[in-house]
């Protein structure tokens, strides 16, 4: 089999970046993410690796807070597109997490299928390459097994590296995922490499039956008392490796400007306000449900799987203890 | 604590029975110790739910938000920071004093159950420092200043050394470092409003941030936006800020957002006190900034 030596895993991310732009977990500061490899300070940034996972997700590779769509001039009345911002230089992603693989899929449902392209999102996703990090220690929080996530074989993954202590055991899994190790062929090594252990889940989640229970349960009084300690910040949904909510804005300077899109949060009032001033979900209780069921039920029926990837950001970021694993649990007990 | 949770639980019972509470304010735990959360009681039936440990960190007067268009009558557990929150409440008239009955908590300093949390959560290749929190560190009145009934002896201040030295540090910078400082950190910023939501001085009922028309602040996330975004917030707490220290203890990029409103608190003080936020109620009484006085200095104008 072939392995990539971790002595070598430098000169290996060097290469991957002379004609892509590298994202890698890292400790940078204060921050943790995903950041680019040609940011790495030696001495002091750390690649995180070797950790269970870092705290922002890499969706941003794919669909940044902020990206900007048209350049655009007016002139009287007249407004015209001047220019279009689709961004499709190569991106890679080096070691994500399953979860994390599983979110960006779950954009490319949303941005992909079911008649409609996001040009601005296929621009950048078709000239991405995820290498994934298999997982075989799950943490407190973990529960991507019962998401339909398999962290040890992660599915959408161009190339699956597993630690095997002083190498990483390398697998293509795509063509993308066969050039890549082409291009890096003369790094790697042919040699017999022991896989981890799966070590078991510290936690029993059980998914099943709960998006059919919740078309039921849009007004059971159980959302009063689980969304009370909620203060309705955006957090939550800003980690997530899989939530994709965007508004469109325009910034303009007397007859020039753009048009931009960033990441909202449907935990914000402002989202769901309509045009008139009315908001079908004025109440933070609105919000919240609106936020779980989506997770739990409305993706779930649209694309057959949920969009909760089991990777417990939320639950360890959370200032109130809002654990999703818990509104499982409550959910499935609920009269 | 596990007095303290008893004498609040009893505390509870009697509210309850009385008829003097429909709901009563405090913490639960859920798992492990550090899995505490705001609570929400509403019955007898919810009095054993209640439990006030160490890592009963969250300021609860920012709960009575949610509450603040009823008419129920509320309980509320507070520890000196919280029941300063109480008094922001009341200066800014957003709940009436006779609809609270505040149980008070001297409070022996609290440990962070976001750290607990991440030191747990296997992202982290260095553990943090489990002890007491960062905000409590600095804590200068861990006695409740306002309450109908008092839990627990009092309690020293923790802060130990100067106050201000870190504000003092950047202060000490020069324009540009300091600039370059405040650039670097809030560029950061994911935007997610942590800082505003757990927040009890932002009370406003529609933000200046979510207003549309006009738009005041970008959405973009970049630099300018974002300090225009944690700038406007911060001068909306000269004068208002309570010290409990939320916003940086939630915040999910660790912005030290206290350096600001620290700044701010002694600024407020200098120019237009002694003054500190929230230390008593009294009725009709203004905070430094929400009045205006002719000899008010502007020499930094």
């Amino acid at each position: 089999m072939k392995v990539l030596s971790k002595a070598k895993l430098e000169t290996v991310l060097n290469t991957l970046n002379e004609n892509t732009e590298v994202f890698v977990p890292m400790q940078k500061g204060v921050q943790s993410g995903y950041f680019t490899w040609k940011s790495f300070e030696n001495g002091k940034d750390e690649l995180m690796l070797d950790v269970l996972n870092v705290y922002h997700s890499p969706k941003n590779v794919v669909l940044p807070q902020t990206e900007k769509m048209y350049g655009i001039k007016s002139k009287g009345v007249e407004v015209n597109i001047d220019k279009t911002y689709e961004d499709n230089h190569p991106t890679l992603i080096f070691g994500a997490r399953g979860c994390d693989v599983k979110g960006i899929l779950a954009m490319d449902d949303v941005f992909l299928t079911r008649g409609y392209e996001d040009s601005f999102y296929k621009a950048r996703r078709s000239n991405n390459i995820i290498i994934a990090n298999a997982c075989y220690n799950p943490g407190p929080n973990c529960f991507c097994n019962a998401m339909e996530v398999n962290p040890v074989d992660p599915v959408g993954a161009d190339v699956i590296i597993r630690d095997a202590g002083d190498v990483y055991i390398w697998e293509a899994k795509s063509e993308k995922g066969e050039a890549i190790t082409a291009q890096i062929a003369s790094l790697l090594e042919e040699k017999d490499a022991k896989s981890p252990e799966s070590k078991p889940f510290k936690q029993n989640v059980d998914y099943t039956g709960v998006a059919e229970k919740l078309k039921g349960m849009f007004e059971h009084p159980f959302w009063n008392k689980i969304s009370e300690p909620c203060s309705n910040c955006g957090m939550c949904t800003y980690v997530c490796p899989s939530c994709y909510c965007f508004d469109i804005q325009v910034k303009m300077w007397g007859d020039e400007g753009y048009r931009f899109r960033a990441w909202d949060s449907c935990m914000y009032e402002e989202y769901s306000r309509e045009a008139g001033g009315g908001n079908p979900r004025g109440a933070g209780k609105e919000r919240f449900r609106n936020r779980f069921l989506h997770k739990l039920e409305f993706y779930k029926e649209r694309y057959g799987t949920p969009l909760c990837t089991g990777c417990g950001r939320c639950i360890v970021v959370c200032p109130n203890d809002i654990n999703i694993v818990k509104i499982i649990d409550a959910v499935k007990e609920a009269e | 604590m596990k007095e303290i949770t008893n004498k609040i639980q009893e505390i509870a019972t009697r509210l309850f029975n009385e008829g003097k509470a429909d709901v009563f304010l405090a913490w639960e735990k859920q798992g492990e110790d550090y899995q505490v959360k705001p609570y929400f009681a509403r019955s007898i039936d919810d009095v054993k739910n209640i439990v006030f440990n160490e890592y009963s960190i969250h300021n609860l007067s920012n709960a009575l938000l949610k509450l603040r268009d009823g008419h129920e009558k509320i309980g509320i557990v507070v520890k000196g920071c919280d029941s300063r929150g109480i008094v922001r409440l009341l200066e800014d008239l957003q709940i009436k004093r006779d609809r609270l009955y505040i149980v008070g908590v001297s409070c022996p300093g609290m440990k962070d159950p976001l750290v607990a949390g991440r030191n747990k959560s296997g992202f982290n290749k260095i553990q943090e420092e489990e002890g007491l929190a960062k905000k409590c560190q600095d804590c200068i009145q861990p006695n409740p200043v306002i309450y109908d009934e008092l839990v627990g002896s009092e309690q020293a201040a923790k802060l130990q050394g100067e106050r201000f030295a870190k504000i003092k540090a950047i202060e000490n910078m020069t324009a540009d470092e300091r600039y370059k400082f405040f650039e670097d950190t809030l560029s950061t910023c994911i935007r997610c409003y942590a800082c505003r939501q757990v927040c009890v001085a932002c009370n406003c009922r529609t933000c200046i941030f979510d207003e549309m028309k006009p738009q005041w602040v970008g959405r973009e996330n970049n630099a300018t936006d974002n300090m225009m975004y944690h700038i406007v917030k911060a001068s909306h707490m000269a004068g208002r800020c309570i010290e409990c220290g939320e916003c940086e203890r939630v915040c999910p990029v660790n912005i030290p957002l206290m350096l600001i409103n620290q700044k701010l608190i002694k600024d407020v003080n200098e120019f237009f006190g002694p003054y500190e936020a929230g230390m008593q109620y009294i009725e009709g009484a203004k905070p430094a900034m929400s009045m205006y006085k002719e000899k008010d200095p502007d020499n930094f104008l």
